[in-house]
């Protein structure tokens, strides 16, 4: 009797559990939906759990029409991230390197400096001020140079850093090593997985910015996939204006399916890559809430 | 070294400064890689952190653009004197504090709940598949989220607005509406967040000790009983370090989220702080005003600064827990 009610329990919890996970990536899944549907249907309202006259035309036209940016998107976006991130997670990782030494004069100093400037934020304009000297506007460089240091990752990378055993590169000194032999041949191969997990959330963080680029990249050639996005989906929402009806090889494409199509692309990369990475932000968030 | 300990003791401290000069000088002589190795981040640093930290001296200041941030008349505190004088302050900083305490009571709780029955699960994929799942969305960006969301509540052809109609009710235009735009905020959070902050709770549920269970189950305690007596119970450090955090954390909104969502419309409910700061910076009718913005920006900022600090102290005394 028991163990029957005990398996009861089980069945309505998994099951509810279950709903709530589906609940979540509902939304992500009508976006495909929409996006490869007929859009005959979708203007009479019969597309709500599955596609409906499926076809990947929105796909091609939303990529393929110079008129909304979104594959110039697409572009910046992925090299801003690549750039970026391989920028980001090598400053902060010498950063971290050479705080963690106490040979290095001053780096309680530093460190206070970068922790005061984490907490009190400066906001926007004095940002925008100083970015604007520095010769950042409409400049793609702000996308790479600005974020390198990231002052929570620094100090998770500064605390594993300090882990590493100091035996180590003491005998590596006694065999003649300076810092940058012991930073090489010693420290970055001890520290893939720590580089792997700053980096995914660097890349993640860069490829979802829309604050920076925003502010800073005007052009229409340099804008990032969310900003294309915005765009194309939000500020036409009112009015859509930019789109009209299209008939491709016999389908009809509305605006719902092209916007779809754009939204789609555009979380496409990070949705591909998440399994893959899922492990490495678990440990961030892990050591995040731990230290930071 | 024996040099610097005799400069320390028996000279006089002009001497002892020089002593410290020299020392450096020595270090780097010595170390150079390391500092070299130190450049980039201290670059960074000093440009990208300091830098403009330094510049919010332009809230003292009347500042233009062509006389720069050392060039420009100081006006001291006539900026932070205009922000009590100005009419729509008390709205901005209303809107900020509802949202922030409606992400505190409504946001905070939902994930609590949530991993206290996925802790339950002992299926396997079970777990794994509603982890990955309600993790998902913290990762996807603002313009996404609130993009989908525009494609659901489209009033042409969206799917809530599609089931209004065949429940023989109108279509709402739900972006346009202010009275929308608090809960869709708020569900927009709780979608984005809830599975990163359950991560947090689950792993504290891992480290309880399984006899902890076992003794209880010998005591007859069922299921309820357990969840309600040692699981809650033994993650209430957890939960009040979270709570914390997200006092302390009461003046940040999701800024992109509510640049994305809100237009003149909906202003009313929408407009907060930092919003206002933007459109003052970014968006403004001829020259903005920078010192102005940067003045409400300080304020603000100084009173989060406060709380933080107040905060982390009691995180401090509750769980022995710093936050920084």
């Amino acid at each position: 009797m028991k163990k029957n009610k005990v398996q009861v329990f089980d069945v309505i919890n998994n099951g509810i559990l279950l709903l709530v996970a589906l609940a979540c990536i509902y939304p992500f899944l009508y976006v495909f939906f929409v996006a490869c549907s007929n859009g005959t249907y979708l203007q009479r309202g019969e597309v709500s759990f599955f596609p409906k006259g499926f076809n990947l035309e929105a796909f091609k036209y939303i990529l393929g029409s110079s008129k909304f940016h979104v594959w110039t998107g697409l572009r910046n976006s992925f090299l801003y991230t690549a750039g970026g991130t391989v920028v980001a997670v090598l400053t902060t990782y010498v950063t971290a390197y050479a705080l963690s030494r106490d040979r290095l004069k001053g780096r309680y100093f530093l460190m206070g400096a970068f922790i005061i400037t984490w907490v009190f934020d400066a906001g926007i304009i004095p940002q925008y001020i100083i970015y604007n000297k520095l010769g950042f506007i409409d400049n793609p460089w702000v996308m790479i140079i600005p974020g390198a240091i990231n002052t929570q990752f620094l100090i998770i990378t500064k605390t594993f850093v300090e882990g590493i055993p100091k035996e180590l590169d003491e005998a590596a000194v006694v065999d003649g090593a300076n810092d940058w032999t012991i930073l090489t041949r010693l420290y970055l191969p001890l520290s893939k997985t720590i580089m792997a997990t700053i980096g995914t959330f660097y890349a993640v963080s860069i490829w979802n910015q829309y604050l920076i680029p925003q502010i800073y990249l005007k052009s229409d050639n340099l804008k990032v996939i969310q900003q294309v996005l915005k765009d194309v989906v939000i500020a036409d929402a009112g009015t859509s204006t930019a789109f009209k009806n299209v008939i491709v090889n016999g389908i009809t494409l509305n605006q719902q399916n092209l916007k779809s199509a754009a939204i789609f692309v555009s979380m496409l990369p990070i949705v591909l890559v998440y399994p893959f990475v899922q492990k490495y932000f678990k440990k961030g968030i892990m050591v995040g809430a731990v230290k930071g | 070294m024996a040099g610097r300990k005799k400069a320390g003791t028996a000279l006089a401290s002009g001497q002892r400064k020089k002593g410290i000069i020299q020392d450096f000088i020595k270090s780097i002589k010595k170390d150079w890689i390391l500092y070299l190795l130190l450049l980039p981040g201290l670059l960074s640093l000093i440009l990208f952190k300091i830098g403009p930290v330094g510049g919010m001296i332009i809230a003292f200041e009347k500042f233009s653009a062509f006389q720069g941030v050392f060039g420009s008349p100081w006006v001291w505190f006539d900026n932070f004197k205009k922000i009590f004088a100005d009419p729509y302050i008390p709205k901005v900083v209303i809107n900020t504090i509802i949202l922030a305490i409606l992400t505190v009571v409504v946001v905070f709780p939902i994930p609590i709940i949530f991993s206290l029955f996925l802790n339950e699960v002992r299926l396997k994929w079970v777990r794994s598949t509603v982890q990955s799942f309600s993790f998902l969305p913290y990762f996807i960006s603002a313009a996404v989220m609130v993009s989908i969301l525009y494609t659901i509540l489209s009033p042409g052809s969206g799917i809530v607005n599609n089931l209004i109609r065949s429940l023989g009710g109108e279509p709402i235009n739900f972006m346009a509406k202010p009275g929308w735009f608090r809960p869709l905020y708020v569900i927009l959070e709780i979608w984005q967040t809830f599975g990163y902050s359950a991560i947090i709770y689950i792993a504290a549920m891992m480290n309880i000790d399984p006899s902890l269970y076992e003794a209880a189950e010998v005591d007859g305690a069922n299921r309820w009983d357990k969840i309600l007596k040692i699981t809650l119970p033994c993650i209430s450090t957890s939960v009040i370090v979270m709570l914390i955090i997200s006092v302390g954390n009461i003046f940040t909104v999701n800024l992109d989220r509510i640049l994305l969502m809100y237009n003149s419309s909906v202003y009313d409910t929408a407009d907060v702080i930092q919003t206002y700061v933007y459109r003052m910076a970014f968006e403004s009718k001829g020259f903005p005003d920078y010192s102005y913005g940067t003045a409400v920006n300080i304020l603000k900022s100084v009173i989060a600064f406060v709380l933080v600090s107040f905060v982390n102290k009691m995180a401090d005394k509750f769980a022995e827990t710093r936050l920084f």
